[in-house]
C-alpha cells in the first residue's frame, strides 16, 4: 500500500493504460480533464506519467474524452490500484 | 470451466441486487468485484433515497449503525446560492415538505454512508441467498462461442460459463463494450465527477451543522457543487459534462473549497481533508441500448442513473432486480435472445425509474442549462433570486420604495429570465402535467404579455391626497 497525499494505491497492477501516439491528434483533452494530473504534453507528444499507476483514480475520462481513441484504458489488476476508504 | 447459470460483473448495489434476486430465485449465481472487496474502488455522494426503503423495505430496514458507522440522516438540505464574486449572497434550509407522504421520507431527504461500508453490506445479502462472490478479480473479456456470449473471462485467462450475463460494472463497461452494445459514452451523456472527503469529528458536525447535513453550493462560478455529510466526516464534489469543462474539474472543486465563507466552515467544523477520488457518472436523457443476445446492463453500466440529479444507487438496485427476474425467464425458456431480454425494458419502464426517464429529455435539459451553466446562467440566476429572497431585509429606503427598486431589478433580468423558462422551465411543465399548455407554452404571447405586467407596476409613488 502506498500513501500519497490524499490517495492510497495497491501496487502491484499491469500496466492498464496506453496511447497510440499515431492516432492521438495532440488535442489535450486528457490534460485537461485528469483530475490526477498524470498526463503532459512536451515538445508536441502527449504521454502520461511513468508512475501512473500510484496515482490514477481510475475514473477513466481520459479514455472517455479522446475522441480520436488514442487512449485504451482497462482497470488495474484485481485487488491493486487506488483504494477508497470513504467513497 | 466453471458453470454457472448466470454470472454478473460487478458488485456494486447493481450488482448485487441482481445477485441477490437471482439467487433468491434459485440460480447458480456468481459476481465478481474487482477490488479486494466491494464498494473498495467506489466513490459517490452518497446519499441513500428514501424509494430505497419503500421498495426494499426488509432489506433497508437492516441497514444501522453497527453495520454502517458512517451512517448520518441528511435530515435538511442547505442550498447556498454563490454570486459572480464568489460571496455566499444566501442560503435557503429546507426539510422534507408537508406534502412528502411516507416514512421515512417524511424525516429525512437523504441517509448518507460510505460506499466501503454500504456495498460490502448489501453484498452480504447476495451472499447469505447462496450467490458466490469472488473478489480481487479483474473480468476482462467476454467469451463467446459461435459468436454467442456463453461467459466471461479473468485477467488469468480463468474461464466461467453461463447463457447470460449481467453487466453492472460501472460507467466504463467491459461487458457493454465487448458485448458491442456501447463502446464509449458521447461527451454530453458521461459527467465527470471530482470529490473531497473531509475527516471532522461527529461532535462538532452535531453542533454546528444540526440535522442540515445535505447542501447544494449553486454558483455563477462553479458548476453546483454537493456537500454530503456522514458521521464522522463529509464529501465536497462536483460534476460536469465532459465537453463543458474549459478548465480542470479540480480547478472548479478547488474554488468551492478556497471560497471564504467555506474556509470559515472548514475551520469552525476543525475539518480536514482526508482522501481524494474521481469518477465517471452517466447522465442520460433517456437509456437505451440496455441489453443484446445473453445480456443485460444495469445501473451505471446501462446509462439509469436519475436525469435530474444522477441519483444512482437506487436506480442501480431497482434494474439489478429487474434484470435477473427477466434473466431467471429467459433460462428457463431456455432463449436469452435479444427478442426475449427485450422484456427488460418493458419491466424496468414499469417501474419508479421507469416514471423518472418519462420526463428524462426535460429534466436534463434543466439541469444542463441551471445549476451546469455557471456563467450562462447562474451568474443572473443567483441575483436574481436573492433580490427575491433578500431585498425586502433592508432598511436603506422606505420599504415600499424598497419593493418598487426589487421590482425594478428583477424586471432588469427577465430579458434573460424569461427565454430560459420558455425554453427550460415550460416543457418540463408541459410534460409533467400534460394538459393543453398551449395559451401559457406560447412564446410570443408571454414576450407581449409580462413586460407590459411589469410595467404596471409604478415607477413613482402617486402623490397623495394631502399633497394636493
Amino acid at each position: 500500500m502506498k500513501t500519497n497525499g490524499l490517495t492510497k494505491h495497491i501496487l502491484g497492477t499491469v500496466d492498464f493504460i496506453f496511447i497510440d501516439q499515431n492516432k492521438c491528434n495532440r488535442c489535450g483533452q486528457c490534460i485537461l480533464v485528469c483530475v490526477a494530473n498524470l498526463w503532459r504534453k512536451i515538445e508536441n507528444v502527449i504521454s502520461i506519467s511513468e508512475d501512473y499507476k500510484e496515482s490514477c483514480l481510475e475514473c477513466a475520462a481520459c479514455y472517455q474524452v479522446c475522441e480520436a481513441d488514442a487512449i485504451e484504458f482497462h482497470y488495474p489488476s484485481g485487488g491493486t490500484g487506488v483504494i477508497y476508504e470513504k467513497g | 470451466m466453471n458453470t454457472y447459470d448466470i454470472i454478473i460483473v460487478g458488485a456494486g448495489p447493481g450488482g448485487s441486487m441482481a445477485a441477490k434476486t437471482a439467487a433468491d430465485l434459485g440460480l447458480k449465481t456468481i459476481f465478481f468485484e474487482r477490488g479486494r472487496k466491494p464498494g473498495e474502488k467506489n466513490s459517490s455522494g452518497c446519499g441513500l433515497g428514501p424509494r430505497m426503503w419503500k421498495d426494499f423495505p426488509s432489506m433497508m430496514k437492516e441497514l444501522t449503525p453497527e453495520k454502517c458507522p458512517s451512517m448520518r440522516a441528511g435530515s435538511a438540505a442547505r442550498n447556498y446560492f454563490i454570486n459572480q464574486e464568489g460571496i455566499v449572497a444566501g442560503y435557503v434550509m429546507a426539510r422534507p415538505t408537508e406534502s412528502v407522504s411516507y416514512e421515512p421520507a417524511k424525516s429525512w431527504i437523504t441517509m448518507n454512508c460510505y460506499r466501503s461500508e454500504f456495498d460490502p453490506w448489501i453484498a452480504e445479502f447476495a451472499i447469505d441467498s447462496g450467490a458466490e462472490l469472488k473478489t480481487s478479480t479483474l473480468i476482462t473479456d467476454l467469451l463467446k462461442k459461435d459468436g454467442k456470449v456463453c461467459g466471461v473471462i479473468d485477467e488469468h485467462n480463468n474461464k466461467y460459463q453461463a447463457p447470460i450475463v449481467i453487466g453492472a460494472d460501472g460507467a466504463v463497461s467491459m461487458v457493454a463494450k465487448q458485448s458491442g452494445l456501447r463502446t464509449k459514452w458521447a461527451q454530453d451523456q458521461i459527467t465527470i465527477v471530482p470529490q473531497y472527503d473531509f475527516q471532522a469529528s461527529p461532535e462538532k458536525i452535531d453542533d454546528i451543522m444540526g440535522d442540515e447535513t445535505l447542501a447544494v453550493w449553486w454558483s455563477a462560478i462553479f458548476p453546483a457543487s454537493y456537500q454530503v455529510f456522514f458521521h464522522d466526516g463529509f464529501h465536497q464534489g462536483l460534476g460536469n459534462w465532459l465537453n463543458k469543462w474549459d478548465k480542470n474539474p479540480l480547478y472548479y472543486l478547488n474554488r468551492v473549497i478556497s471560497l471564504k465563507y467555506y474556509q470559515r466552515l472548514l475551520r469552525i467544523l476543525n475539518a480536514k481533508p482526508r482522501e481524494l477520488q474521481s469518477h465517471l457518472l452517466p447522465w442520460l436523457k433517456y437509456p437505451y441500448n440496455t441489453h443484446t443476445d445473453g445480456i443485460i446492463l444495469v445501473g451505471d453500466a446501462g446509462g439509469f442513473p436519475c436525469p435530474l440529479e444522477a441519483e444512482g444507487i437506487y436506480p442501480a438496485m431497482v434494474t439489478g432486480k429487474a434484470a435477473a427476474q427477466v434473466a431467471a425467464e429467459a433460462i428457463t425458456s431456455e432463449d436469452c435472445s435479444k427478442s426475449f431480454l427485450s422484456k427488460y425494458d418493458k419491466v424496468w419502464k414499469n417501474t419508479s425509474i421507469g416514471e423518472e426517464f418519462e420526463a428524462g429529455e426535460e429534466l436534463y435539459n434543466l439541469w444542463k442549462a441551471l445549476p451546469f451553466s455557471p456563467q450562462e446562467t447562474m451568474s443572473w440566476f443567483v441575483p436574481m433570486f436573492m433580490e427575491v429572497m433578500g431585498g425586502i431585509y433592508d432598511w436603506s429606503q422606505p420599504h415600499a420604495k424598497r419593493v418598487r427598486q426589487i421590482a425594478s431589478q428583477i424586471k432588469f433580468y427577465m430579458p434573460k429570465a424569461l427565454p430560459f423558462i420558455i425554453k427550460y422551465v415550460f416543457p418540463l411543465v408541459a410534460k409533467i402535467f400534460e394538459e393543453d399548455l398551449d395559451k401559457m407554452m406560447d412564446p410570443q404571447k408571454l414576450m407581449s404579455v409580462i413586460p407590459k405586467v411589469m410595467d404596471l407596476i409604478p415607477k413613482k409613488k402617486k402623490p397623495r391626497r394631502d399633497d394636493t
